[in-house]
């Protein structure tokens, strides 16, 4: 309203809608816990979902793993013998990016 | 306790800026219980109706809350406030709005119109009848002048509407209540 005069139509509005203040008697208070119980749930559903997700998929993950490990038996020893031949630091490298992925998510939920 | 009470003298801009860069819940609650008056008033004038208005008001500090980040800081966070408040209360209706076209189409008879404004209290004042007159958007923009004080920018940036049509609406407005209501009777009482 500071942009323009008033006059007397404006002043009588004013007084018109004029209202008593609100006492907040708790409001805030109960806004501030809301936004606390949404923060808490968001925190909570990834680790509950993965939870959840993995015990869903432990019986069929185990099967999936002893399938591969069958067919790992399959495989021709020369072909397994040159990979590590190759390159002898493999598993090595494989287990420190495996380690890095896990450092990474991690920090990442404890920054959030 | 301590904490809580140099955040009274801390600004708004500042507050914002713990709320969003740390989520800090207490800055946040500070804001809140600076301007719950200010936008509960403004919900209780636009809807008629004090528990409506309050729930709304809790939704519209939850808004706030979850789209702080978006507050630039050129206008006033009262202004931005009520403009998160607005359009909570314009979703409200129209989910309303919906929720009563479906039970129509069921066949239930629904007695609500969503725009119109009716006052759930026993005590029907000066304002309600003031109020009562005038379409949805013309009370919202006048309760904004004339009851939160923004200035026309900040009702323009509030609603998403262009400054000359604010300016308009407060004609138009001011116009139906002047032929609604003898003004100058009830200045003189």
């Amino acid at each position: 309203m500071a942009e323009r005069i008033k006059d007397a139509e404006d002043r009588l509005l004013e007084s018109m809608f004029e209202a008593a203040p609100i006492a907040d008697d708790g409001f805030s208070a109960a806004v501030v816990r809301r936004v606390r119980r949404g923060l808490w749930l968001r925190r909570l559903a990834v680790p509950v979902a993965a939870l959840i997700g993995g015990a869903i998929a432990i019986k069929p993950l185990t099967g999936f793993v002893i399938v591969v490990a069958r067919l790992s038996t399959m495989l021709p020893p020369e072909l397994v013998n040159s990979a590590t031949t190759m390159i002898p630091q493999a598993p090595t490298i494989v287990l420190g990016a495996m380690a890095l992925v896990a450092c990474l998510l991690g920090l990442r939920s404890l920054e959030e | 306790m301590a904490g809580i009470l140099t955040l009274t003298r801390v600004e708004d801009d500042e507050l914002v800026a713990r709320v969003v860069s740390k989520q800090d819940t207490v800055a946040f609650g500070e804001l809140v219980r600076r301007h719950q008056s200010q936008v509960r008033n403004f919900l209780r004038k636009l809807t008629g109706d004090i528990a409506t208005a309050d729930d709304l008001s809790q939704d519209c500090f939850m808004h706030a809350w979850d789209k702080i980040h978006t507050f630039s800081g050129r206008g006033s966070f009262i202004g931005w406030l009520l403009k998160v408040a607005y359009t909570t209360f314009l979703q409200s209706r129209r989910k309303s709005k919906r929720y009563s076209e479906i039970l129509e189409q069921m066949g239930h008879a629904m007695e609500t119109d969503a725009r119109h404004y009716s006052v759930q209290s026993d005590e029907v004042t000066d304002l309600d009848k003031l109020l009562a007159v005038l379409d949805e958007e013309e009370r919202a923009i006048m309760i904004m002048s004339y009851a939160c004080g923004l200035s026309h920018r900040e009702i323009s940036d509030a609603t998403s509407m262009p400054v000359g049509s604010v300016k308009s609406v407060i004609f138009r407005g001011k116009q139906k209540i002047r032929t609604s209501f003898d003004i100058k009777d009830h200045q003189h009482g």
